[in-house]
């Protein structure tokens, strides 16, 4: 017989939760567990040595370090884009928002390709910075770039509805208090974006530390220099080496795992400071 | 400081908001403006703040000019309708935004700034809720706070949009007290927005009465309620019965008005008799209840069926009543103020009588 004597204001608790559990185990947890016990084939020495040979942990370097410049770079101009089409109405306005979509429909093969052809020392914008001693594809500059590209979208989408719901009134406050400009967006609508910011940080991180696509094109390959943890695995795959590309993944993994819940922490403690805390 | 405002007009696309207003507050006057909604009261506020700019027209603080003068240089304080706190900052720091954010060669000290916070906080008899967040606050409590950090940077205006309109009935009355006896400590030229005539009756020196972006009247609450000016802010201030109009030789004959005039008599003016005499109106009573220490009796008019209200206080009621549905009275309509047909505003009408014609 059911159980009655619990009831939930809103029905279907448990076929709602019973779902998520499924779906969630079957696209996420089953695939990743698998991860781990093939990663777990390995002994500890085996693993250890797989996971600490220097040309790994120099692959781990240049993901981690491109990722984040290239996620920090997102945050920084989409903030500013999204500010652009959220304050500013101009001719093309509608053509310009859907354009910042555009590196998610576009196979991130093509972009890398397309960015390759124009930063290489000979390419459109390559042959300016070249004289000058900047290289740009084949460089880690050049992942960062191709990073930047396939994260654009993230910021700006997660900051745009939320810059679209602030209520002019604060700024309108803000500014009969002698606030000029700059302070009203310093102190009055940075702290109101900030969770959203955050979001949008995090996943344009975790989109970058995934990406290989694009960047395999751009980055040369060069062991040591421009190879990125993805191609590394990607390497040992082909060499039928599949336990050393799960303990690759894994470590990967957790680190990713380890500053995405660290992020999602601060946002969350963001959040809390503002949100209302009745019978104090 | 004192305000002129001459021929200002503010046109949002093709809605007239504000349209030709001339306007004269003298330093220290604590002013009301009332209208219905939509009558441009917010916008001429908004103007006087510099959060809008006329189309046209002139805005003079102390006779200078400050038409084009943008916020931050009009050193008002502006306290919103629904408060406008900063929600990530507690008390303490909202209050203290506006020193904080002085140039640093005005900006007072720490300790300065800690002080003049707690010195408001004691104004606002709040003193104990420093280091909350505003949404720990009630209604009430955050816009005692939002004056507050209203008056932190010495403002020589104080501007309040629908301050209690987002209060309840006790909150409100209480806060319009303890604003006024603000205003009479502190002496600064404030000027508020409503559409209750209560409040405003209540509270202001002054009464500016606007209708459709102009100004109907202005004066002292006892000039605009016993000498309005027009049909518009007789019906507007206080409740009213309306009698239109009827083919008739005479302008006026007992409670019958002559074609294109108008005319209002307020419920605690109709005066009712068990007995007929001259010029009386043969009346039915339809309703009668009680609000505390005056009775309501809504009557209906025998030759058109239109309703009337009427009040008597307790005492009058208990003289010559009790009543009940269908008894047959009769209304005299002495006192009743005649307008010539214009100034109309049929919104503004109690529903019960705005059927007449």
């Amino acid at each position: 017989m059911r159980n009655t004597s619990k009831r939930h204001l809103l029905p279907g608790f448990g076929i709602s939760m019973g779902f998520t559990m499924v779906y969630l185990s079957l696209i996420v947890l089953i695939p990743i567990s698998v991860l781990f016990l093939k990663a777990s084939t390995l002994s500890l020495s085996d693993f250890w040595q797989t996971v600490s040979d220097e040309r790994v942990i120099a692959s781990f370097k240049v993901t981690f370090s491109s990722s984040l410049i290239a996620a920090l770079v997102n945050t920084v101009f989409g903030t500013l884009i999204a500010w652009v089409l959220v304050r500013y109405h101009f001719w093309g306005k509608r053509v310009v928002d859907a354009l910042v979509d555009l590196p998610f429909a576009l196979p991130t093969a093509v972009a890398g390709i397309a960015l390759t052809a124009i930063y290489a020392p000979n390419g459109w914008i390559g042959q300016f910075f070249e004289p000058l001693g900047i290289k740009i594809a084949f460089s880690q500059l050049g992942i960062t770039i191709a990073l930047i590209f396939i994260g654009l979208p993230f910021v700006v989408r997660s900051v745009q509805p939320v810059l679209q719901d602030f209520d002019a009134q604060y700024e309108e406050a803000a500014s009969t208090l002698g606030a000029n400009s700059f302070q009203i967006f310093m102190k009055i609508i940075l702290p109101a974006i900030t969770p959203a910011l955050l979001t949008g940080f995090a996943l344009a991180f975790a989109r970058a530390l995934g990406e290989y696509g694009s960047v395999v094109f751009i980055s040369g390959n060069m062991p040591m220099k421009t190879e990125i943890v993805p191609l590394l695995i990607i390497t040992k795959l082909e060499q039928f080496d599949y336990a050393g590309a799960a303990a690759i993944a894994t470590v990967m993994l957790l680190i990713s795992f380890l500053l995405l819940f660290l992020i999602n922490f601060w946002q969350w403690k963001q959040a809390k400071k503002h949100r209302a805390v009745k019978g104090v | 400081m004192g305000i002129s405002i001459n021929g200002v007009s503010k046109k949002f696309h093709s809605f007239q908001a504000v349209d030709q207003i001339n306007l004269t507050i003298p330093t220290g006057d604590f002013v009301a403006l009332l209208g219905p909604s939509g009558s441009g009261k917010t916008t001429l506020l908004r103007l006087i703040a510099g959060l809008e700019l006329p189309n046209s027209g002139q805005i003079l603080f102390n006779d200078l000019d400050y038409t084009n003068k943008n916020v931050k240089e009009r050193k008002v304080g502006f306290v919103f309708q629904h408060y406008a706190l900063f929600k990530h900052m507690t008390i303490f720091e909202n209050i203290a935004f506006g020193l904080k954010v002085r140039p640093r060669k005005f900006r007072p000290s720490k300790q300065e700034i800690k002080k003049k916070v707690y010195e408001l906080l004691e104004l606002v008899q709040l003193k104990e809720v420093a280091n909350r967040y505003p949404s720990q606050l009630s209604g009430g409590q955050r816009q005692r706070i939002a004056l507050a950090r209203a008056l932190a940077v010495d403002p020589e205006v104080l501007l309040l949009d629908e301050p209690f309109g987002a209060l309840d009935a006790k909150v409100r009355q209480e806060l319009r007290i303890w604003l006024r006896e603000l205003h009479q400590k502190m002496n600064i030229t404030t000027i508020f927005v409503t559409h209750d005539q209560e409040e405003a009756l209540e509270m202001a020196d002054t009464i500016v009465v606007m209708n459709q972006g102009k100004v109907e009247q202005i004066g002292t609450p006892q000039q605009v309620y016993d000498r309005p000016k027009n049909a518009f802010v007789y019906s507007f201030l206080g409740r009213v019965n309306e009698f239109r109009g009827e083919a008739l030789g005479t302008v006026k004959d007992g409670c019958h008005l002559s074609d294109n005039y108008v005319g209002y008599l307020r419920p605690h003016e109709v005066h009712l008799s068990t007995i007929a005499s001259d010029n009386s109106l043969p009346v039915e009573v339809f309703h009668v209840h009680s609000v505390g220490a005056s009775v309501r009796i809504e009557i209906k008019r025998l030759d058109n069926d239109t309703l009337i209200e009427a009040e008597l206080s307790a005492d009058e009621y208990r003289r010559i009543g009790p009543f009940y549905k269908g008894d047959r009275l009769y209304a005299n309509c002495d006192s009743i103020v005649v307008f010539q047909h214009q100034h109309i505003l049929e919104d503004s009408l109690p529903k019960t009588v705005a059927s007449t014609i």
